[in-house]
């Protein structure tokens, strides 16, 4: 019995998609949609999207296809004629070294900050599991970040860590600990900016975990117990290979996010000291709104789509060997 | 379904127009609308609306409608996007860096079209504006802008503290060497630990790179004047002037100033610092005046003239500048706002509600404005500081990005571990090169109009 718990997750996600399509085949479903829809249901459907439509293509469609456009062109955003300049724009992107120092600020970051975001989201998910007095409290409190205002967040963790005003060198020097210079210090600004990415976005990944802890279904969990299995077993052998599509989705998203983290960037450390937190998107920033440089900032935003693309296959793919996630 | 694809189609129809309505199509009462953007701090807005009211009543045919737009990368972001639209305001404040830009999508009128107009205005007029702020509100020479207000940088320094460490509270730092004996005077380490909870002067360093650098230039530059340069370019715009000895003395007076106090790196306000009394002296404008009754109570605070240099007094110009653009339906209108508020009577009243000081040199000799500077000392101290204020040549070509690179030159001085030689030699290598890379065609064709009016490059 055991053996079949500590086999192969797949085996495991198997059964559980069974379970999921015998309870999908449950309900009842109305006979009309199952029709295939006629042209005219068709064009119904595509009224009532069009509003939604025009605005992702307008918004959406246009600025990404215009952008890619643009990285071959030189443009300041006030004239009426561009040129085309070739792969001019790439070219000076990849011999600027500001370019790299960003690209490696971003990667430190991200680096750091996504693995420590997805163990504490996981590890807070698994305990609010439990029995846990006022945990939809909890679970609001962890959620908050995530829907306050960058800005606002920004601006308060500013004040936390200013060197000579702030609260984290007041707590720091109370227990003993010398003071930081959380803006001077390379390393410190770039840990205050880790600290900050991680409590503005772990929630959102908590609440990712916590639907899929509660797909999984309790009888593994039940049997396991009754195997002898105790709770780090349970985890390790049950939570973790179930949670694998999860797990995929959540550290996609996660090393997205972070690659492209900006605006805690912009309120809270400018990019300071000596460029030390200065991240990819606000190097394009940087171009695009504030030099005018347009066909330049766009071929630095493809090229972070090129790095993007690249790890989410690599991600996928590997997950896909260890055989977790049908795609 | 016809019907339901009817109401469906009907709705969206609705949704397209509903989005686009709601244009300023004038207002009913036959008023002309003049939209004016600008970027005054909270505490100003009151004057300015006493300003408004006051015009208002001087123009009852102009309906004057202040628009607030975040100063800084947001303004100039705005306008382009507001000219790009062909959405952009009457008249808006503008800086000289974004005059480059301005001028070459010919999207602002050269001033020499009103000037020379019917509702003109004199030479005597003109000239009696300080020659500074026209350098500033010119391009290449051309006038494209006027000043609404006048500032420069003065010093607001702490009389309690100077008593406290037995400074003499009338006799703010005279020199540099004060400044700097000052401020080892006023440091302070209450707990042994090797850092000052308590600093002299408070060196402005902010991150180059952000959105601040700019200001921080800015703030650099009387230090610069003092020691025997204005200009960050030279004349013919082909090498920038910040590796010459003069501002290598002016930055190595921030290093030593910020290494001998242990400067730990930025604060976010150093006027929260300064309330605080971790701070004895900051630079400060005249805008802040309104704000100090209320943010220093309790502190009894002096304005001083900035130390002078190895070569002389100086302070840096600034200033607010007003372009009238070409998409405005009633540039004319526009214009009459700009021209009224150049007027001395006009610059008296609003000097004394905003604390801005005025355009004219004249209006300093107005009895009334006179008798009131004496109830006002703070400001008294920065229209006298106008005499040894100096303006800077404009950078004509890549404005932004030069005043970037000085910037992180002045950051690695400072919080960084290079010498201020080292770092400018850099900047300027880096700047140079950008000038070297300018395309020096003349902007836009100019209108016949604009030769008349010229301002002296100086």
């Amino acid at each position: 019995m055991a053996g079949v718990l500590t086999g192969e997750g797949q085996r495991v996600s198997r059964a559980a998609a069974d379970v999921v399509r015998a309870e999908a085949a449950a309900v009842p479903v109305p006979p009309a949609v199952r029709r295939a829809p006629g042209r005219r249901e068709g064009l119904t459907a595509f009224l009532f999207l069009s509003p939604t439509l025009l605005v992702f293509v307008v918004f959406v469609v246009f600025p990404i296809l215009f952008s890619f456009y643009l990285s071959f062109q030189q443009w300041n955003l006030f004239a009426d004629d561009h040129a085309f300049v070739g792969l001019a724009n790439y070219g000076a992107v990849f011999s600027d070294p500001e370019f790299w120092q960003v690209f490696w600020n971003t990667t430190v970051y991200t680096v750091a900050t996504v693995p420590l975001n997805m163990v504490l989201a996981l590890g807070v998910a698994v305990l609010l599991e439990r029995r846990v007095r006022g945990k939809r409290l909890l679970r609001a409190a962890f959620f908050t970040p995530v829907v306050v205002s960058s800005v606002a967040a920004g601006v308060i963790w500013r004040w936390v860590f200013d060197p000579n005003l702030g609260l984290a060198n007041v707590a720091l020097t109370a227990v003993g600990l010398p003071a930081v210079d959380w803006t001077a210090n390379a390393a410190a600004a770039m840990a205050a900016l880790i600290i900050v990415g991680v409590w503005k976005t772990f929630g959102i990944n908590m609440v990712l975990f916590a639907a899929g802890l509660s797909a999984i279904p309790s009888h593994y969990y039940e049997a396991a117990a009754i195997d002898g299995a105790r709770s780090w077993s349970q985890f390790r052998h049950i939570t973790l290979p179930l949670l694998a599509p999860t797990t995929l989705f959540v550290l996609v998203l996660s090393m997205i996010g972070s690659f492209q983290v900006f605006d805690v960037v912009f309120v809270l450390t400018r990019g300071g000291p000596l460029g030390a937190t200065k991240v990819l998107v606000y190097y394009l920033y940087e171009h695009a709104f504030k030099f005018f440089d347009m066909g330049y900032a766009s071929a630095v935003a493809y090229l972070l789509f090129a790095v993007l693309f690249v790890l989410t296959l690599v991600q996928v793919r590997a997950f896909r060997n260890r055989g977790a996630v049908a795609v | 379904m016809p019907p339901s694809l009817r109401r469906c189609a009907g709705l969206l129809a609705l949704l397209l127009v509903g989005g686009c309505g709601g244009g300023a199509d004038g207002p009913a009462d036959g008023r002309t609308p003049v939209v004016f953007w600008h970027s005054f701090v909270s505490s100003t807005i009151p004057a300015l609306d006493s300003l408004v009211a006051r015009f208002e009543a001087e123009h009852p045919e102009i309906d004057l409608q202040p628009q607030y737009v975040p100063t800084g990368d947001a303004l100039v972001q705005k306008l382009i996007t507001a000219v790009r639209s062909n959405t952009a305001p009457d008249v808006s404040w503008i800086h000289a860096d974004y005059l480059e830009d301005l001028v070459a999508a010919d999207a602002i009128y050269p001033m020499a079209h009103f000037i020379e107009g019917p509702n003109g205005m004199s030479a005597e007029d003109l000239a009696d504006i300080y020659p500074a702020l026209l350098t500033y509100a010119s391009y290449r020479g051309t006038l494209y802008s006027m000043p609404m207000e006048a500032t420069n940088l003065g010093l607001l320094y702490n009389k309690d503290l100077f008593r406290e460490v037995g400074l003499d509270p009338e006799r703010p730092p005279q020199t540099w060497e004060e400044l700097v004996s000052y401020s080892e005077r006023l440091r302070l380490d209450r707990n042994g630990d090797g850092r000052y909870e308590r600093i002299g002067f408070m060196v402005p360093v902010r991150p180059g790179t952000g959105p601040d650098g700019p200001w921080m230039v800015w703030q650099f530059q009387p230090f610069m004047m003092q020691a025997g340069t204005d200009h960050l370019v030279n004349e013919e715009q082909t090498r920038v002037l910040f590796a010459d000895e003069p501002a290598v003395q002016a930055l190595s007076l921030w290093e030593r100033l910020f290494d001998l106090q242990n400067q730990r790196g930025f604060t976010n306000e150093y006027q929260s610092a300064f309330v605080s009394g971790q701070g004895a002296m900051m630079l400060d404008g005249p805008w802040s005046l309104p704000n100090y009754p209320r943010l220093l109570e309790g502190i009894d605070w002096g304005i001083a003239p900035l130390p002078a240099g190895p070569v002389r007094p100086a302070t840096v110009v600034g200033g607010e500048y007003l372009a009238i653009f070409r998409q405005s339906a009633h540039p004319e209108a526009a214009w009459t706002f700009v021209k009224w508020v150049t007027q001395p009577e006009v610059q008296a009243f609003w000097s004394q509600r905003s604390g801005y000081l005025p355009i004219r040199a004249s209006v300093t000799e107005v009895p009334e404005y006179r008798a009131y500077l004496e109830t006002n000392p703070g400001l008294k101290a920065f229209v006298e500081q106008m005499a040894v204020a100096r303006a800077q040549r404009p950078i004509e070509y890549s404005a932004l990005e030069i005043q970037r690179e000085l910037a992180i030159a002045i950051e690695q001085a400072t919080v960084g571990t290079l010498d201020a030689r080292t770092a400018l030699a850099r900047a300027a290598e880096a700047s140079n090169a950008m000038l070297a890379r300018a395309d020096r065609t003349p902007p836009s064709p100019a209108p016949p109009e604009t030769t008349a009016v010229t301002t002296a490059r100086r």
